[in-house]
């Protein structure tokens, strides 16, 4: 898998030559977040469009207990964390619509859920909090070749996806009664979206932890928007900011004179774009008025 | 017939909405419900789209398979944040190509053509999100009648349109059903656009309360019997003559009786 692998980062190095780019565990750890990055830009469109941030927000939540569900059964948490997150994603989707209670509600109920269970079980085994924290601030300079090559299919699964869906998907945000009198089929869309969304929030916990997680996805949807003014270009626009942002971020936290985690620091980068795409949206609409 | 509604009822929360609606939409009609507010107008367009569950059965006849339905919603809710163009919005529901690739060449002809149609040539460019009510209006009537519908669904088609759009809403889509066939089913308030444009009323007040041509439904006894006031404002001495013949079969027993 080593093998597979090992061209894709020399090649990073190559494009990438700096000094802290020469190690292995920096590679992975870009070549995971340029994997990651175009996943979370246009999931991030579609969840702002759709209004989603509390949904990311409870996948994420539930991480604690998926990582607790694999602590207990003694199965690797990785694997059992983001399918814990996708049995969440659909189990509030099918609670969604066939439920009268609003979204929100039905979120809440279940970031409430998922938190106190996963608390609940930590607090039987004070050892399994160490372990926890790594996925409550994150940490992709731990990312594996496994991972990365999980990351590589969800990436293709996902564009595949996106490529035959996005504009019945932004049909859906913008109306799904209109949206369903066109022949779009509105369920199963709802359905595969949440599905592909938990699982990629679950790989991003891994790289920014639970705390983050959202912003990762809104943060650079939000800076697109104000810069966009179709949809079309925002989602170009969206990739370069999530894109960029990743590799800013892991190269700044990297460096000396920083020393700050790799998640915050992306965040961080892409609320950068957010404030100087405000400030655009500002001077244009003063140019327009 | 287009749509025969068969002792369609909904209940929700322990509330009735409908009770035992049973009507026809004659193919080809332009239909009007009409009934005061809580009447169960808009539960009935929804019962019919599949947005809502309901008891009884809806029968639909387009004479083609499958059959399309074009729905232009009251008020359309939206994030109007969302950066969308309208030639955009008027090519998604067409498009297999993602729009990141931009909108089709022959598409975004194909919406100009359309919006010229609804008068709002000029909105193509525009963000869907920056439009007025009337503007989005002529719209979501462009997206309508894009997609070539059999049965052409309308709720309040004249609700925060201006009047010169009000105008352009009725005479234009008298035009076009006549050319293309489609049958309309609009709810709609005013009673002026019903009797000058309906040629089927039904008057629903959770039930049907009556049910044919407008010469016959919009009586005084009618509409006050629904509304439970005198609405003076129907001459049924001013109804065009062509709106008194339809094809329904409650019509025609009404024309025997």
């Amino acid at each position: 898998m080593a093998d597979l692998l090992a061209p894709l980062y020399a090649l990073v190095a190559q494009i990438l030559p700096f000094e802290c780019m020469q190690v292995r565990f920096m590679q992975q750890a870009m070549v995971g977040l340029l994997l990651l990055a175009p996943m979370t830009a246009v999931m991030g469109i579609l969840v702002v469009n759709f209004r989603m941030a509390f949904f990311s927000d409870a996948i994420s939540h539930s991480a604690f207990a998926g990582v607790a569900l694999g602590l207990i059964f003694a199965v690797d948490p990785d694997w059992t964390m983001p399918l814990f997150g996708l049995l969440v994603g659909l189990g509030i989707m099918i609670l969604q619509r066939h439920s009268r209670l609003s979204s929100d509600t039905v979120i809440g109920v279940f970031f409430s859920a998922m938190v106190a269970f996963g608390l609940a079980i930590v607090s039987r085994d004070r050892s399994l909090a160490r372990d926890l924290q790594r996925f409550l601030y994150g940490d992709i300079l731990t990312i594996s070749d496994g991972q990365v090559l999980c990351l590589a299919a969800l990436l293709a699964t996902l564009l595949t996806f996106q490529a035959l869906s996005y504009n019945q998907l932004l049909y859906i945000g913008i109306n799904s009664s209109l949206a369903r009198a066109h022949r779009v089929r509105v369920a199963v869309h709802q359905y595969l979206f949440a599905g592909l969304l938990a699982l990629i929030v679950m790989f991003s916990v891994q790289a920014v932890g639970v705390l983050l997680v959202t912003a990762l996805l809104i943060v650079p949807a939000a800076a697109a928007r104000n810069l966009a003014r179709s949809a079309g270009r925002m989602f170009w626009w969206a990739l370069v900011i999530s894109l960029s942002s990743a590799v800013t971020g892991l190269l700044v936290s990297a460096q000396d004179w920083a020393a700050t985690a790799t998640g915050a620091t992306v965040v961080l980068a892409s609320c950068a774009w957010f404030v100087l795409s405000m400030a655009i949206s500002a001077l244009r609409g003063r140019a327009d008025a | 017939m287009a749509v025969r509604f068969e002792g369609v009822s909904v209940v929700r929360d322990g509330v009735s909405l409908l009770e035992d609606i049973t009507a026809t939409v004659p193919r080809g009609s332009c239909t009007a419900i009409i009934g005061p507010n809580g009447a169960g107008k808009t539960t009935l367009l929804l019962a019919l789209l599949g947005e809502i569950g309901y008891r009884g059965r809806i029968r639909r006849d387009s004479g083609k398979t499958p059959s399309r339905i074009g729905y232009v919603p009251q008020r359309l809710t939206f994030d109007r944040a969302m950066p969308l163009t309208v030639d955009e919005f008027l090519a998604m529901g067409f498009q297999r190509k993602p729009l990141w690739f931009g909108v089709r060449a022959d598409l975004r002809r194909r919406a100009q053509e359309y919006l010229a149609m609804v008068k709002a040539a000029h909105l193509a460019g525009r963000q869907l999100g920056a439009l007025s009510g009337g503007e989005l209006q002529r719209v979501l009537l462009a997206l309508a009648l894009s997609q070539e519908p059999d049965l052409l669904l309308l709720d309040e088609p004249s609700a925060g349109v201006d009047f010169q759009g009000e105008l352009i809403f009725c005479e234009l889509l008298d035009h076009l059903r006549r050319d293309r066939g489609f049958t309309q089913l609009m709810v709609s308030h005013d009673l002026a656009t019903v009797t000058h444009h309906a040629d089927h009323v039904i008057c629903l007040n959770r039930r049907v309360a009556a049910e044919g041509p407008p010469r016959q439904t919009l009586t005084a006894e009618n509409l006050t019997a629904i509304f439970g006031v005198h609405m003076g404002l129907v001459n049924s001495r001013s109804m065009p003559d062509n709106r008194t013949a339809c094809t329904a079969p409650c019509c025609q027993g009404n024309r025997d009786g």
